[in-house]
């Protein structure tokens, strides 16, 4: 089963183009949907989620129209909001059950042991009971994944999931989805390049609206392959940099200021070349660009 | 903290909905002033519209609503609003101090709120200057009397809502808290209300008022029309003591505010919250491993159910946890169930017995916050994932779009249902506490699980509605209160007809003897019309429901379109076809079968009535000398038939030769007459059914002709309102005006002022002048007939018994019907009552050794509470009346209890129709007045005051029968009862004459002029006549009533007037005193008596009492302008002692000329003097009955 998405667009009522003529094409596995806050990620994770409608486009998830058959969608999708909120006075345990018959699980036993299943699965098997209104942001986000993985969806739609976790809860919540079958599709989306260099087999880059960028992670390293350039700088020289190169990361390591060039040759003697990460292929995309421009 | 004061300022004048409310208020106020579309209420009749009372109640009633919810908006949200937008930790990190942040906040809130109220004031103050306002209506523009109750009532009231709000929105940071608070300052106002309704109690109530309303109401209910005219309520009194024991509790309530706020960001229970996390990571390798099983997933119509039945125990339990919820659910109930503590509403203080139908009635004060929890908690289920942001979840769960709205909406309806249950249990319980053990369950059933919850099931469907089409909580809840009133403006408009009025059915009144009558089919087709409307509403909330993000109603039609399916389909369309259908049905029914019209139609045929048959009025008449009528009642289908005919007489001096024949114009009331001698019609009014028709030879003086006539009234089908109440299933009370008449009917006309206005017609006097030479020739029930021999046969079904005036010749069954044949000896008044009912009967004579009474009460089954103490009052009064007056002219005595649709009784000639509503469900205490004892006594008075001693229909008639009635009846009462009732009754009687002069339409008339008042002619008939009897001797009152009946019973040619009843009260009255007679019956006069300080000194065993008084003496005019006249009078002083059980006793009473304002008057008593005053026994018509006795205290040593 592959998700096929096709010109899709969308502009919003305030005149903000969220999805322009977006093509992907995503496999079963984890992809990874990269980019910057406000690039349009969310717009796109909610239409494939029957949540909102293009102007224009279409989506197909094997012989399903997503944008019409949303019941046939909604039966295999488990989806994962970027923001939400729990009942405060529920415990994990019944608003678990309550959504799991929502979600169709109306087998009495099959229901309970799928929630037991998943709320051990999300390590909160010990605080089934407690108010969700107690629970920390990692707790929350779990549930969330928990409430996502009922009645075994064939597409997952996680939004932004490790954004506000502490590392070791980023941790716990990528290895939960690292478990999910290979039968899945599953898509992520995040604006944190490690989440995806860890988990992905696949991925796009999407900025304003724009898909940059798609494919396998190790295609895009190939791609800029020899490109990148590293160097310290000062601070006037980083002004000089950023207005004669094409300057695609600054970052401090150890306390001094490096910057990430993108070039073909060597821009000067100062700068060496490094071997590029997910992260330069990122930021190559959302900033490498300019050169052509220039 | 002035920076604060200036950001909060600042922030408030950029917020729209701060000229929002500016703009509500402003309109409100304007065009209730210019239209009549919006009506606050204020003066009637002669009250100018902009009578300074009407300003200031109009004013105090805006600045609680909507001022309430306005102010509730604006003052719990400065603090609130710091936390919603998570600015608090900003905020409170800053370098300032709670009471600059608080005080800031505060003050520039309740600004900006003072600066919103003043929109009632601008709106007022442009409004009435407005030119199409008409000025015949207004006084002199006066923007004094528009500042004053701002002042007074408007700014304390806001500065006492913004303290309330501010504190418990700072304090709980929960905007729902400060709307509770809001709902329940204004159930505190309504028990103020209740306590309004009790005499003792008012006081009271007027102090604890938190907005003012009814310490306003209070202090001037006794205001004259031209008080109301021209005088304002000041900061005085009891408006006073209000004003600052509220502000006080306000001040109270910010201090607390201010000492208990704190900084701190995570309140108290949020602490634990960190301790969550302490179990991190024992168990990841477990969860690693866990296996997540496979399960099945079910769709389809089944699963839908289970998934329905899930939800609305989820919604269930979600609502019932709310405190919030909770809170208003026992508030009302606590607040409905207080209602029981303030009586179940019977007359003159007295209780009734708390049968179900009664309690139901109190029950329903409920209704309220069924309202309130519909309209708030419609919005919150449809809400509710959005407000806790779960929605994108759920929207993406794979159950079909009905299954969340309809689980949300039973978890409502389960809700309903318990709240009713609760109610019926509260009021059961209340039953057994007052010791009354008859609970009828299926009228509890009926009324709270029939026609209570299909109401709240129709506004639930229209809360849902409401807010999915508007997707905006506030204005989905602002757009419930715009629908309300939309449909009140519509019927102002003449849009009046039920199937326009939003969940219109009703059971309508329970009564015991006729169950709920008539009421279920209408009820049921109604009901049916309104779910098919619900139901078409709720298609478009599935249709349009918001589902994922998108919120455009464009987007969600596009969406509804795709989730377009059979099953909608077919619900729309069976909805419709229900809407339609049951629509088809009732319109068939009550505009085809039934007539309708509005209220406006009604009045232009009234007035055509006139315009075109007014000329016929005085035309003579032959008289009805003789009915003979055979009347056919058939209960089980609320039918009747009476084929009859009237022997008409020429009483004139003059040969007469035409006929004006008027017939009932309803649809279902069908005349046919025939005459014994040749008529040819000469014109004839269908519309009015008034013929005139021209005998062919002349009737001469003397001669007499014979009319047959059948009169037919069948009920068919239903009708949109106001069904006829008279002929039923069960109780069945009608009276001749079915029948045909003769000649113009005046009662027909057009009375109020305005709606003649509107029709072009001038004013009317209410009543002819007391000379009028036609019109004492004619006695009060036209000029039809004198008086008639009469004879009745009734038929009935065979478990009903009928009754009409006569004694009974035969009783007899003939095919499965029942038959009674009765007939008068002795012509009787051409006015005669049929009743038919199944009855209890209890029967007793009375004799005086030259009369024997058979005396007779026919009861419903169960109300025999106080037909033994009828039955007494019947001998009393008749041992009273025979003594005093003359002897009663018939040999029996019937009263026949009737259902409470009507709440009266009415004297037909030796037969009296009684309501059950007024004396059979009465509980009569030890205190109390005896009213079933009064009204029995009242009733039979008029065997003397109407049947004997007959009025013109002129001005002061109802001095002549009701005034008369009075005097009698409180007379008997005298004999029977201790004088503290008796002066209880007259309290309660000059109460209600005070009020009654205020809320006067037209104008006031003194008593012998009195045009149909009843606070007149009964009210202050009973103060005067018994002021008249203090002055002159019961005695002497009563050979002036033997003389006037010695000359004026059964008078035919000329019936009384009331310049009668003064000139043999003259007769008997002392010189001394004649000024007494023009005082208490031609003239409205009113005393200010007042006990200013009494002393005492002990001197040999003796008390002198020196009483320091003053009087002053009014006299009015028809609007209530009050001269001071110089006191010339005799007035009682009065000296109290305390007996043994700690009673008032009066130890002195003595009449003292007084002539000075102010005088001192000294007494010497036996007895340890405890009260003294002036008038103590109020007498005197005084506006301030209380200040007349005062406490007697011992002299100072020293005083001279």
């Amino acid at each position: 089963m592959i998700l096929d998405i096709n010109n899709l667009s969308k502009t919003y009522a305030n005149g903000v183009q969220a999805l322009k003529n977006v093509n992907l094409s995503i496999p079963q596995g984890m992809f990874g949907l990269l980019g910057p806050n406000g690039a349009g990620k969310s717009t796109l994770m909610r239409t494939i989620a029957t949540l909102q409608e293009p102007d224009e486009g279409t989506i197909r998830l094997g012989d399903i129209d997503v944008l019409t058959q949303k019941d046939r969608v909604r039966e295999i999708l488990g989806y994962l909001p970027q923001e939400f909120g729990v009942y405060p006075r529920i415990g994990a345990e019944t608003l678990l059950n309550h959504l799991a018959v929502l979600k169709g699980i109306t087998d009495n036993r099959e229901r309970k042991e799928v929630v037991h299943a998943l709320l051990h699965k999300t390590n909160l098997y010990d605080h089934r009971k407690k108010n969700l209104g107690g629970y920390s942001g990692g707790m929350k986000q779990r549930f969330g994944i928990a409430q996502a993985l009922l009645a075994n969806p064939q597409l997952i739609i996680v939004d932004e999931p490790t954004a506000g976790l502490d590392p070791a809860e980023r941790n716990r919540f990528l290895n939960l989805l690292s478990d999910l079958g290979e039968n899945t599709v599953v898509i992520l989306s995040t604006h944190i390049v490690e989440d995806v260099k860890e988990l992905c087999t696949n991925m796009a880059v999407i900025n304003e609206g724009e898909v940059l960028l798609s494919g396998t992670p190790t295609d895009a390293l190939k791609n800029i392959k020899g490109k990148i350039w590293r160097r310290q700088v000062t601070k006037d020289e980083l002004t000089q940099y950023e207005s004669t190169l094409n300057v695609i990361s600054k970052k401090r390591s150890a306390g001094k200021p490096f910057i990430h060039v993108m070039s073909d040759s060597k821009p000067d003697s100062g700068f060496t070349a490094v071997t590029p990460d997910l992260e330069d292929v990122y930021f190559s995309e959302l900033f490498g660009k300019k050169e052509k421009v220039a | 903290m002035l920076e604060i004061l200036k950001f909060e300022i600042k922030y408030r004048l950029k917020r729209p909905e701060t000229y929002i409310y500016f703009a509500i208020l402003f309109l409100m106020s304007f065009s209730a002033i210019t239209t009549d579309v919006i009506q606050v209420g204020g003066g009637a009749g002669q009250v100018k519209e902009n009578a300074p009372t009407t300003i200031s109640f109009f004013q105090i009633i805006l600045s609680v609503i909507p001022g309430l919810i306005l102010a509730s908006s604006i003052m719990g949200q400065p603090i609130l609003r710091d936390f919603n937008n998570n600015t608090a930790s900003m905020m409170f990190t800053a370098p300032i101090t709670k009471t600059q942040y608080l005080g800031g906040r505060f003050l520039g809130s309740l600004l900006v709120n003072v600066l919103i109220f003043t929109g009632i004031f601008f709106g007022m103050a442009l409004g009435y200057l407005m030119p199409w306002i008409d000025q015949e209506n207004l006084l002199p523009y006066n923007l004094g009397h528009m500042v004053k109750p701002f002042l007074v009532y408007v700014l304390p009231n806001i500065f006492i809502m913004s303290c309330l709000f501010f504190a418990s929105g700072t304090l709980s940071r929960k905007i729902l808290v400060v709307y509770i608070q809001g709902i329940f300052l204004f159930i505190f106002y309504a028990i103020t209300s209740e306590l309004m309704e009790s005499w003792d109690n008012q006081n009271l109530g007027a102090l604890l008022d938190p907005f003012g309303i009814n310490t306003n109401g209070h202090v001037t209910r006794y205001w004259t029309v031209a008080e109301q005219n021209s005088q304002t309520v000041g900061l005085t009194g009891l408006v006073l003591w209000n004003r600052l024991l509220w502000v006080g509790i306000a001040l109270v309530a910010l201090l607390f505010t201010f000492w208990k706020f704190n900084f701190n960001l995570i309140s108290g229970k949020g602490k634990k919250v960190k301790k969550a996390e302490v179990t991190r990571g024992s168990s990841d390798v477990i969860a690693a491993a866990v296996e997540i099983p496979k399960v099945t997933q079910y769709s389809g119509f089944g699963t839908s159910l289970e998934q329905i039945t899930n939800l609305a125990g989820f919604y269930f339990k979600w609502l019932t946890n709310q405190y919030t919820f909770l809170a208003l659910v026992i508030g009302g109930i606590l607040f409905t169930a207080a209602g029981f503590f303030f009586g179940l509403g019977g007359m003159y203080d007295v209780d009734v017995y708390p049968s179900t139908y009664r309690v139901l009635g109190l029950l329903s004060d409920f209704n309220i916050f069924f309202f309130i929890i519909t309209v708030l908690y419609s919005g919150e289920l449809i809400w509710k994932e959005r407000d806790v942001k779960i929605n994108l979840i759920y929207d993406a769960m794979p159950y079909t779009n009905y299954v969340s709205l309809i689980g949300k909406f039973l978890a409502l309806i389960l809700v309903f249902v318990v709240m009713l249950f609760a109610l019926g249990l509260v009021g059961i319980t209340a039953q057994t506490m007052m010791g009354f053990t008859n609970y009828e369950l299926p009228v509890y059933f009926k009324s709270l699980f029939i026609d209570d919850l299909s109401n709240w099931v129709l506004f639930a469907f229209l809360g849902f509605f409401m807010h999915t089409m508007v997707n905006h909580k506030f204005i989905g809840h602002s757009m419930m209160v715009v629908f309300f009133v939309g449909t009140l403006v519509l019927s102002q408009l003449g849009w009046e007809h039920n199937m326009l009025n939003f969940a219109s059915g009703s059971l309508g009144r329970y009564s015991d003897m006729n169950g709920f009558g008539h009421y279920f089919q209408p009820f049921n087709w109604f009901s049916s019309y309104w779910l098919g409307f619900a139901l078409v509403l709720f298609t478009m909330v599935l249709f349009f429901t918001v589902r994922g993000a998108e919120t455009a109603l464009k987007t969600r039609f596009k969406l509804g379109r795709l989730r377009w399916n059979k099953g909608m389909a077919i619900l729309a369309l069976m909805s419709l076809f229900l809407f339609g259908g049951a629509g088809a049905y009732i319109y068939y029914n009550t505009n085809i079968l039934n007539e309708y019209q509005n209220s406006d139609d009604t009045n232009a045929d009234q007035a055509e009535y006139e315009k075109s048959l007014k000329k016929y009025e005085g035309e003579p008449l032959l008289k009805i000398v003789g009915t003979y009528v055979e009347v056919d009642v058939f209960p089980e289908n609320r039918d009747f038939v009476a084929k009859g005919n009237y022997i008409l007489k020429n009483k004139s001096d003059q040969p007469i030769d035409k006929l004006y024949l008027q017939l009932r114009s309803e649809k279902e009331i069908q005349s046919k007459v025939e005459f014994n001698v040749p008529v040819e019609v000469e014109e004839q009014w269908d519309k009015f059914k008034f013929t005139i028709y021209n005998l062919v030879s002349p009737i001469a003086p003397g001669d007499s002709i014979k009319m047959d006539f059948v009169t037919n009234y069948s009920t068919v089908g239903f009708v949109e309102s106001g069904s006829n109440t008279e002929v039923l299933h069960n109780g069945t009370f009608f009276n001749n005006t079915y029948f045909p008449t003769f000649g113009y009917q005046s009662r027909l006309e057009l009375g109020g002022d305005d709606d003649r206005k509107d029709n072009d017609l001038p004013e009317k006097e209410r009543m002819r002048p007391r000379d009028d030479p036609q019109a004492i020739t004619e006695n009060l029930l036209g000029g039809t007939s004198d008086r008639i021999d009469f004879e009745i046969i009734m038929s009935t079904s065979p478990e009903q018994i009928a009754i009409a005036p006569g004694y009974l010749q035969r009783e007899w069954e003939e095919d499965g019907r029942r038959y009674f044949h009765y007939k008068m000896d002795v012509p009787i008044l051409n006015f005669y009552s049929m009743v038919s009912a199944e009855y209890e009967i209890i029967s007793d004579k009375w004799s005086d050794g030259n009369q024997d009474v058979n005396l007779e009460i026919y009861y419903h089954k169960g109300h025999d509470y106080n037909v033994d103490n009828m039955l007494k009052s019947m001998k009393k009064s008749l041992d009273y009346f025979t003594t005093n007056f003359s002897p009663y002219q018939y040999r029996q005595l019937r009263i026949m209890e009737f259902p409470r649709y009507r709440s009266f009784a009415q004297s037909f000639s030796n037969t009296v129709p009684f309501s059950e509503d007024i004396g059979f469900m009465l509980d009569v205490g030890k205190e109390d007045v005896d009213i079933p004892f009064y009204v029995t006594a009242h009733e039979i008075a008029h065997q003397w005051w109407a049947h004997q001693v007959t009025e013109a229909d002129v001005q002061g008639n109802a001095m002549s029968s009701e005034t008369m009635s009075q005097y009698s009846a409180l007379m008997v009462m005298k004999q029977e009862f201790k004088p503290e009732i008796i002066q209880k009754f007259l309290e309660l009687e000059l109460d209600r004459y005070l009020r009654g002069r205020a809320t006067e339409s037209k104008k006031e008339q003194p008593l012998d002029h009195v045009e149909g008042q009843g606070y007149i002619h009964y009210r202050k008939g009973s103060l005067i006549m018994y002021a008249l009897q203090d002055y002159i001797s019961e005695d002497s009152v009563n050979v002036a009533l033997r003389r006037i009946i010695d000359k004026w019973a059964y008078k035919e040619d000329r019936y009384i007037t009331s310049d009668v009843y003064l000139e043999e009260f003259r007769k008997v009255t002392p010189d001394s005193l004649q000024y007494i007679v023009s005082d208490l019956f031609e003239k409205i006069t009113l005393f200010e008596n007042r006990t200013k300080e009494a002393t005492y000194e002990e001197r040999d065993g003796k008390y002198i009492v020196n009483i320091d008084a003053s009087s002053i003496k009014y006299q009015a005019d028809s609007l209530g302008n009050e001269t001071k006249i110089p006191v010339n009078d005799w007035i009682d002083i009065g000296i109290y002692t305390q007996d043994e059980d700690g009673e008032d006793k009066l130890i002195y009473l003595q009449k003292h000329k007084i002539n000075q304002e102010e005088m001192t008057f000294q007494v010497v008593v036996n007895e340890k003097p405890t009260k003294a005053g002036i008038d103590p026994i109020n007498i005197l018509i005084d506006r301030n009955p209380d200040d007349n006795r005062k406490r007697v205290v011992l002299a100072e040593a020293d005083s001279d």
